[in-house]
């Protein structure tokens, strides 16, 4: 059996129609900033049902942008979760702020019961990730930053198409990120991130910090970087627009059998509270195990692609040693990060596939 | 002369057309192995790169002005640090050492419309880290000068040489001078991606070993995270693109540079115009071709209604943009940028225009002069 992690040979093994469209751009020479990243902006939006979506250059970048538009920068504080990619806290460091986490709850999603107890005069903003596609508990975040006067950015790189209560992700913060990046749900075919936003002066800003800071070459008003999202990966995102439904549509029933091939085993699999009012799209699918390394393993030596988002918890990092954090200071995000486990869940996978991986796992426990 | 249909001032789609089936196919084996993220034709890329530039490593990124940004960080400067760079040149070469929180310290360009290098050692103060000069239009600033000036004060030199692939100077080749060399791959520059990519050279192995690591949001291995940095990556489908037109850059470069001098051969006896007047140990490779014109907005309309279009490169020195107001110049503070800014005009270059584009071009600007002096 081969249950390979990676999906990109079988999604794109049509690639005529593709090359049509990068064709047509080559074509026109129309790279930058053209009318295929206008049209892709206008659909994401809609997708998200947000009235505004600006192209970028990665994920990354989506979170650094809205944190320069805010003018959050040296002296100021952002607090995020330990448990995430690296990019949510860099992106926090690169505009000058310093990163104050707060530990994981048992969704892997920010523990919105410590955040108060974070918050310091300095505090500007709070960057909430959805993890694996699940929404962190935005409501009650949102109700916090309120009362505290807190902007909100938030990391949706995962997250396309999640939603509480029938609301988007992004429906919440200020603004918030999302990647393309070739693993994500919604995947271009190289770096690539769009943000999202309610308010049309967020939106304005963006697009000049994407842009060098021009309205036009005569007239420049704030430094800005370039960040754009690339026309040739627009047009691989726009044709990728008709399938993202689909695609997350699959992911959670993929999901939804591994939870029913799981539910007898709580002794040693601990499956993360599946709230019925929340839309979780599984950009991975991830489970607390027991004895996780040598389960790994077994997988990897069956062929299973099993993976682990993420081993190392961002304030244990090397790059966080400026921080001041230690071993023991989250004791929840460590021991998730001890135990986790990533299994295969992209929408190629076939039902069979899906129970054999479960079968896998199953076995290795004696069941 | 008979007049043409019209000269546009850059002709992306004539470059494409004629290597579109190459391009593709490059793309669709990208498509094959699937490895978007800095794949095996990044690494390729950067090898026949570092050939072409005669440096030991050259790292691909996400574009140009993050290019110069991770050469600085690289180098670890940063606030309460000064760079001294140009301020004719796209405002990004000024915004990089903005973003790194240093402070960019302007010096006057020369009549190469490059920085007066004899100015820049009244510009050095403790707190200078490098010097940033620019190759602009393709051109490479005084670069022997440059480099003694730098070594006597132990700066570091970052060269900007996003227009200028393929210029050399004294025989070596720009990017292969300073710490560390950006290069941009915008689809406007001389080799050009479909759309953004840049790439920096250095001969320093540690250097090279960090870039790399600033370049992909710090990781040194998928889990090991050494230092907070964001994501610029060169996309593997713009480096296998890439990797089609570098064999043709050499002779790309071949044509601007005869468009260069069949211009300035048409062009040499009109007083009205000043031409660039390469010297003989510069290379130049005119990613732009600027001319210093008299009544300049007026020629360029005159050229415009004949359906010429030309651009100027830059109207407005960087200094005296709104965004540089705290930079603390006024008006004056560059005489010879600021008189330069208002009689630059770039003329059509790009490999496809014809002998026949060119001589229309030269002889409706000497119509414009005639015109005006009868």
């Amino acid at each position: 059996m081969t249950v390979p992690y990676s999906y990109l040979d079988r999604q794109f093994s049509d690639i005529d129609a593709y090359l049509d469209d990068i064709r047509q751009v080559v074509q026109a020479g129309d790279f930058t900033l053209g009318a295929a990243v206008e049209r892709f902006e206008e659909q994401f939006a809609a997708l998200t049902g947000l009235p505004h979506a600006v192209g970028v250059g990665s994920g990354t970048d989506a979170l650094i942008l809205p944190l320069r538009a805010l003018g959050i920068g040296p002296g100021d504080e952002v607090i995020t979760p330990p448990n995430t990619f690296v990019a949510s806290v860099a992106a926090i460091v690169m505009v000058g702020a310093k990163p104050v986490f707060v530990d994981n709850n048992d969704e892997y999603t920010i523990d919105v019961n410590q955040l108060d107890a974070a918050i310091t005069p300095r505090t500007k903003a709070v960057l909430p990730v959805h993890l694996t596609g699940n929404p962190a508990d935005m409501p009650a975040i949102t109700h916090i930053c309120e009362r505290r006067n807190l902007a909100i950015v938030e990391d949706a790189a995962q997250a396309i198409l999640a939603a509480i209560d029938g609301k988007h992700v992004g429906s919440w913060g200020a603004a918030a990120g999302f990647s393309l990046h070739p693993l994500k749900n919604l995947n271009v075919w190289g770096d690539g991130g769009v943000v999202v936003t309610r308010s049309a002066a967020m939106r304005d800003k963006l697009r000049l910090l994407r842009n060098h800071g021009m309205a036009t070459r005569e007239d420049i008003h704030i430094w800005g970087a370039n960040s754009r999202l690339d026309s040739v990966q627009a047009v691989v995102a726009l044709r990728l627009m008709s399938q993202v439904r689909d695609i997350t549509d699959r992911r959670i029933a993929n999901a939804r059998r591994y939870d029913r091939s799981f539910a007898d085993m709580s002794d040693v699999i601990t499956i993360p509270r599946r709230r019925p009012n929340v839309c979780q799209v599984f950009h991975t699918y991830v489970i607390l195990v027991s004895e996780r390394d040598r389960l790994l393993q077994r997988l990897l030596e069956r062929g299973v692609r099993a993976k682990v988002h993420y081993p190392v918890p961002l304030h244990l990092q090397p790059a966080a040693s400026g921080l001041g954090y230690k071993p023991g200071d989250f004791p929840v995000c460590e021991a998730h990060c001890r135990s986790m486990l990533t299994l295969p869940v992209h929408q190629h996978l076939t039902s069979q596939e899906i129970d054999s991986v479960a079968g896998e796992v199953r076995r290795f426990y004696g069941r | 002369m008979s007049s043409v249909a019209g000269i546009p001032f850059v002709n992306l789609s004539a470059q494409h057309r004629a290597l579109k089936d190459d391009l593709l196919s490059a793309v669709a084996r990208v498509l094959e192995h699937g490895q978007f993220i800095l794949g095996p034709e990044v690494a390729e890329f950067e090898r026949q790169f570092a050939e072409f530039c005669g440096v030991r490593y050259a790292i691909g990124v996400g574009n140009g002005t993050d290019g110069l940004t991770l050469a600085l960080r690289a180098l670890d400067i940063g606030a309460g640090d000064e760079v001294i760079t140009a301020p004719n040149s796209f405002m990004s070469t000024t915004s990089a050492i903005v973003m790194v929180g240093a402070r960019p310290v302007m010096v006057d360009s020369a009549d190469d419309l490059n920085i007066d290098v004899t100015q820049i050692e009244a510009a050095i103060t403790p707190r200078t880290r490098a010097i940033l000069p620019v190759h602009l239009t393709g051109r490479p600033a005084d670069m022997g000068p440059l480099m003694t000036i730098a070594r006597a004060h132990h700066l570091h030199v970052i060269e900007d040489a996003a227009q200028a692939v393929g210029a050399a100077y004294g025989g070596c080749a720009v990017g292969s001078f300073g710490t560390i060399g950006c290069f941009s791959f915008h689809p406007l520059k001389t080799l050009n991606a479909c759309g953004d990519g840049g790439m920096l050279t250095t001969d320093d192995s540690q250097l090279n070993d960090r870039l790399r690591v600033l370049r992909n949001v710090g990781l040194k291995t998928r889990d090991d995270c050494i230092e907070w940095s964001g994501n610029s990556r060169l996309d593997t489908v713009h480096a296998a693109m890439l990797l089609v037109k570098l064999p043709y850059l050499d002779t790309w470069i071949a044509q601007r540079r005869a468009h260069a001098s069949e211009y300035c051969r048409l062009l040499a006896d009109l007083p009205q115009i000043q031409l660039p007047a390469e010297r003989p140990h510069e290379r130049a490779v005119y990613h732009t071709f600027v001319i210093l014109a008299e009544r300049r907005d007026a020629l360029s309309a005159f050229l415009a209604s004949r359906g010429i279009r030309t651009a100027i490169h830059y109207r407005v020195p960087i200094h005296l943009q709104p965004v540089a107001r705290r930079l603390g110049y006024d008006r004056g503070a560059f005489p010879v940028t600021e008189q330069q800014a208002d009689r630059i005009l770039s003329l059509p270059i790009y490999p496809e225009l014809t002998r026949h584009d060119l001589a229309y071009v030269a002889a409706v600007i000497r119509e414009f002069y005639t015109r005006s002096s009868a």
